[in-house]
């Protein structure tokens, strides 16, 4: 199979069914659909995002793409290699880093924790002295390498699994949620890193929950849910989905179940949820003409002390949240 | 070829250096074949004594802290990374996890030789207890010969524990049975025929035989079959190594469980 012009992953009806056992004395094999059939083609030098729910496929999809995981059967091309018969080929140009803490040496410092992934990603001594002084460097580590991880902060310590994932400056960098459980301050200034990274050329597959994020720094997007990719596009193809409608946000000290129910019935409503915000109550409600239903919100709100009433226009996050709603 | 040989040592230093900084390895090393050690050396004789079975007093507890590290600690090389969650970054480099469990392995072997240094120690000042009659070069090569099945040991173990979560708590529980059928505090020949059937298929054995042997003049000293028997056996389980290094590959890749500790 000759690989696709400028495409740095290709992905064919891929699948993947986990097995496991439920009950201690009854045990009965259940099977999970992790992957159902997705296809998906990146192009290189693409800042890709794959959003999802949790359970949705997205680490599956990373696993199977980083040679971590077989899949039961379709096809993962990374730099024209096959992940499953040429995982040697793969694992030496891509690189990849998994949100949370672990994955690191803690005992160690950072730097004997880039020295050792270095020599096991094989690179020459001299070459990988150079490049780990500049990843520390550019990763704003510098100063505290020779401290151990175990003192570092959550930024610092993912900021050192981003300078481990490039150690062999890979052409794919694959990202799975890297940003999890980071301050503002931290995510925001790893986003601009991933930002730079894909500007100067590498091809990034990136996974998040956080809508800000895929639609401030990806390329294109795919939205997966139960296996299964549910929309594709750029971050303004896939806000479209959702254009004709407004959203009138109404925020509450409290509000009851029957009246959220009450809220689902009016007419031109398509969605409603609720968020706790400090002390009130956000009510997000999504509809075709956000005039007319702000005129009829009195009737269902009623002796409801409303603290803000707002409309505006639809972000990413309302698309995704219909498209994971109902994916059809 | 030199890139990998970087990798092994790469992962023995490392080994090495997380052993350092570990209060269950120095207890390993330090504490758990002192005890031994003493005890060994209350039971087969009373200070300055020369009898042949001393010599099991002197070098036991050193054997046993030698055989805990590398059961235990060598064979959970692969749990370990598991354990500290980066068992899927070196499994997904381009360095075989053979050869980066060789490194760590290696690792804990040479942190098992120090068990030597306070079990010889308390023998010498504590029990005014020697080894008699120390043939050095068959001493070393004995060693050598018993270190490389630990090693085997250790490799086979490592897939073993990874795959299968009844392995671990089972194959503690024979630690110091294998101690005892290996012959490491006193001779197999003390045992009941049965047993000395079971211990003549565990490598060990017969490079502890040669240990032994080459402290003392009394008793048989065919070193060159103890020590072919040793290897041998030893490459044996290396054939099985293969394949439960190839079925952790796979299942860990089928099943995703890399990751689950």
């Amino acid at each position: 199979m000759s690989r696709t012009s400028q495409s740095a992953i290709e992905v064919t009806a891929l699948r993947k069914v986990y097995a496991s056992h439920r009950g201690t004395f009854r045990r009965t094999k259940v099977r999970t659909v992790g992957l159902d059939g997705i296809d998906l083609v990146i192009r290189s030098g693409e800042l890709f995002g794959l959003l999802g729910p949790n359970g949705a496929g997205k680490t599956t999809t990373v696993k199977i793409l980083t040679t971590l995981l077989l899949p039961d059967s379709g096809h993962a091309r990374v730099l024209g290699h096959d992940v499953v018969s040429q995982t040697d080929a793969v694992r030496r140009r891509i690189g990849f880093v998994f949100g949370g803490e672990r994955g690191l040496y803690w005992r160690l410092s950072g730097l004997d924790n880039l020295r050792y992934f270095a020599d096991l990603y094989r690179i020459p001594p001299d070459v990988s002295r150079r490049r780990i002084a500049e990843l520390i460097d550019r990763l704003g580590l510098s100063g505290r390498e020779h401290d151990k991880v175990e003192t570092y902060s959550r930024g610092m310590k993912q900021r050192l699994h981003l300078a481990r994932g490039l150690l062999n400056d890979p052409e794919v960098l694959f990202l799975d949620e890297p940003t999890i459980g980071l301050d503002p301050v931290g995510a925001r200034e790893l986003r601009v890193l991933v930002r730079e990274l894909a500007d100067s050329g590498k091809t990034i597959f990136l996974t998040t929950h956080y809508m800000f994020e895929a639609d401030t720094i990806c390329d294109r997007l795919a939205v997966i849910n139960k296996g299964t990719i549910v929309a594709e596009g750029t971050p303004t193809s896939i806000k479209r989905l959702v254009e004709n409608e407004g959203v009138v946000e109404v925020e509450v000290e409290a509000i009851s179940a029957d009246r959220v129910a009450g809220l689902r019935t009016l007419p031109g409503v398509t969605a409603v949820s609720v968020v706790e915000r400090e002390l009130a109550q956000v009510i997000t409600l999504r509809c075709a003409s956000p005039a007319d239903l702000i005129a009829q919100l009195g009737v269902i709100l009623e002796g409801i002390r409303l603290q803000k009433v707002s409309s505006r226009e639809p972000t990413l996050e309302d698309a995704y949240v219909q498209l994971i709603a109902d994916p059809s | 070829m030199i890139s990998l040989i970087r990798a092994a040592f790469s992962s023995f230093y490392v080994s090495l250096r997380l052993r350092i900084v570990s209060p269950w390895a120095m207890m390993a090393w330090l504490f758990f074949p002192f005890i031994f050690a003493v005890v060994g050396l209350y039971v087969l004789g009373r200070p300055g004594a020369s009898s042949p079975h001393l010599v099991y007093g002197v070098l036991g507890g050193g054997l046993v802290g030698y055989w805990g590290i590398a059961y235990l600690d060598g064979g959970l090389s692969i749990q370990n990374e598991r354990w500290s969650g980066t068992l899927e970054q070196v499994f997904a480099v381009p360095t075989p996890l053979w050869v980066i469990l060789l490194g760590k392995i290696c690792g804990s072997l040479l942190w098992g030789m120090l068990s030597f240094f306070p079990t010889i120690g308390i023998a010498y000042f504590g029990f005014h207890a020697v080894l008699p009659q120390v043939d050095a070069g068959r001493f070393a090569i004995s060693l050598a010969v018993l270190s490389f099945s630990f090693l085997v040991v250790a490799v086979v173990l490592s897939p073993l524990y990874a795959l299968w979560r009844w392995a671990l708590p089972v194959l503690n529980g024979f630690e110091f049975g294998f101690c005892i059928l290996c012959g490491f505090m006193f001779p197999v020949t003390t045992l009941p025929d049965w047993a000395q059937g079971i211990a003549g298929v565990l490598a060990p054995t017969w490079a502890t035989r040669a240990i032994y042997a080459s402290t003392t003049n009394a008793g048989p000293h065919d070193f060159g079959a103890w020590w072919l028997a040793t290897i041998g056996i030893s490459l044996a389980y290396v054939v099985g190594a293969v394949f439960l290094y190839r079925l952790v590959d796979r299942r860990a890749r089928m099943s995703g469980e890399l990751a689950l500790a």
